[in-house]
């Protein structure tokens, strides 16, 4: 369907206007400007941010010069974590454009991935990728593509191709018409309340019944609080990639259009801002 | 189009409104300056270095326009080969689109063999169930009658055992009269033989004879 795509596509399409700034304390060399970027939201942090890492170091002691990594309002941001992800979660409700500040120095070990070069994310990605799969077709799509397959997929997420990576990914969000949908859907629900990292169960997008479960039906399960009841006021924001969808919309549907690359279905709930 | 997916489709385009739109050209224009900025100072000091000194400000111009140009025409160029690939992967998606035309092309004539085939078995269902529905009729009418024969047999045989008990019942009144009658006559015979015995001539036999063949007439009765 046409109206699909044109979803797929601004899923793809969707940026976030940011502002590098380096660490005061980090800076010797001479005053370094910040840097403008507009961040694809379904791109990792370390990806698309070597202009970032180009443009700081000339501010920095070459000696001072260790692993960059990125901090938010003194949260270190999870580069292995979606942009759009680590933006609705920590960033959602303040001024644009996003103010993420670099460092260079205090590589914080207890929160952060070591993240040294490009195939490390790759490995990430493609862990991911077969993750989902496992779900959604015990492997079996992804087992039956070749290297050169998987190869298109990460490369279509690298140079931000759409095409190239829907190509391929197409063949992930296929099912046998008579199920339904997927055996399982991959979701991950982040929540900023907790130290659980994220919530990740089994859930069928089709009751035993044959009816077709939906984005309420998930939350009624995994997190009830997140729904509001007659009468009471709405206390937290569902988010999938930065928009609140109904309650009614299927899961399946959601999982095939409102997916990242990795193919998981990431859910952010948030409390509602009291202001 | 279903409420929730209007819904999304709208909620997208509104993030889009306040995240991108507002920032995008900014940082297009920011991103097309800083670039210009870079290879202009990377000729700047390219010339500085070699010093040169003839026909300056000329010279340098058309140093920048070459520079800029080789900028621009590598920029085409990756331009041309990203649409190059586009090109490649549409053909690619409509290959798929046509193997899944064809895919489904194939699903709907099984699917439709199917259908007549289960046509074809309820037709068949239909006249059975009709023929049935018709036996059933008959068998029901049947059994009206045979239900009505009954009651009317219960009803002859009611009155057969009514007119059997009366008849019975007249036969034993004649059976009781036949005894009494038996019971005089014997009650008879005993006086009429003391009578007897009380005189010397005995015309006994002949007496006696005349009272059983008066009993074996009222049997006949």
């Amino acid at each position: 369907m046409a109206d699909d795509k044109d979803v797929l596509r601004d899923v793809w399409f969707g940026r976030i206007p940011t502002c590098f700034a380096l660490y005061q304390d980090e800076v010797t060399e001479k005053e370094a400007e910040p840097f403008y970027l507009l961040l694809p939201r379904v791109s990792y942090l370390t990806l698309v941010t070597d202009k970032v890492k180009k443009h700081f170091l000339k501010a920095v002691k070459p000696e001072d010069v260790e692993e960059m990594w990125f901090e938010y309002e003194g949260t270190p941001l999870k580069w292995h974590y979606p942009i759009g992800v680590l933006f609705d979660l920590h960033a959602l409700n303040t001024a644009l454009p996003w103010s993420i500040t670099v460092h260079f120095k205090n590589f914080p070990e207890r929160d952060l991935l070591h993240c040294l070069s490009n195939s490390v994310i790759e490995a990430h990605f493609m862990s991911c990728i077969k993750e989902a799969d496992a779900l959604k077709h015990k492997s079996q799509v992804i087992n039956d593509m070749q290297k050169k397959d998987h190869k298109q997929l990460w490369m279509g997420l690298q140079n931000d191709k759409f095409d190239q990576f829907w190509a391929m990914n197409r063949k992930l969000m296929e099912y046998p018409t008579e199920e339904g949908g997927f055996r399982y859907i991959p979701f991950r629900i982040y929540q900023t309340m907790s130290d659980r990292p994220f919530i990740q169960k089994l859930f069928r997008p089709v009751s035993p019944e044959g009816h077709t479960h939906t984005l309420g039906d998930l939350l009624k399960e995994m997190y009830p609080a997140a729904i509001a009841h007659d009468g009471d006021s709405k206390r937290f924001q569902v988010l999938i990639q930065g928009i609140e969808p109904l309650l009614e919309t299927p899961l399946q549907w959601l999982s095939e259009h409102l997916s990242h690359p990795d193919n998981f279905l990431h859910i952010c709930i948030l409390p509602v801002p009291t202001d | 189009m279903e409420s929730w997916r209007c819904h999304v489709r709208t909620e997208l385009i509104q993030r889009d409104s306040s995240q991108k739109d507002p920032y995008s050209g900014v940082f297009r224009s920011l991103f097309q300056l800083q670039e210009k900025f870079e290879i202009r100072k990377e000729i700047w000091e390219d010339l500085q270095s070699q010093s040169l000194e003839q026909d300056g400000i000329t010279f340098v111009e058309l140093h920048l326009w070459l520079r800029e140009s080789e900028h621009l025409s590598k920029k085409l160029s990756q331009t041309v080969s990203d649409l190059t690939s586009v090109l490649y992967f549409k053909e690619a998606e409509l290959q798929y689109w046509q193997s899944q035309v064809s895919r489904y092309r194939r699903e709907a004539l099984s699917l439709a063999g199917g259908s007549n085939t289960l046509k074809a078995t309820l037709n068949q269902q239909e006249f059975t169930l009709e023929r049935q529905a018709k036996e059933l009729a008959a068998l029901q009418k049947e059994h009206v009658r045979l239900r009505e024969g009954m009651v009317e047999a219960w009803k002859e045989k009611g009155e057969l055992l009514q007119r059997w008990m009366e008849e019975k019942k007249e036969e034993a009144a004649r059976v009781n009269k036949y005894n009494d009658a038996q019971e005089r006559w014997r009650r008879l015979a005993r006086r009429l033989k003391k009578q007897l015995r009380g005189e010397t001539v005995k015309p006994s036999e002949l007496t006696e004879t005349d009272v059983t063949s008066g009993g074996k007439e009222a049997t006949f009765k």
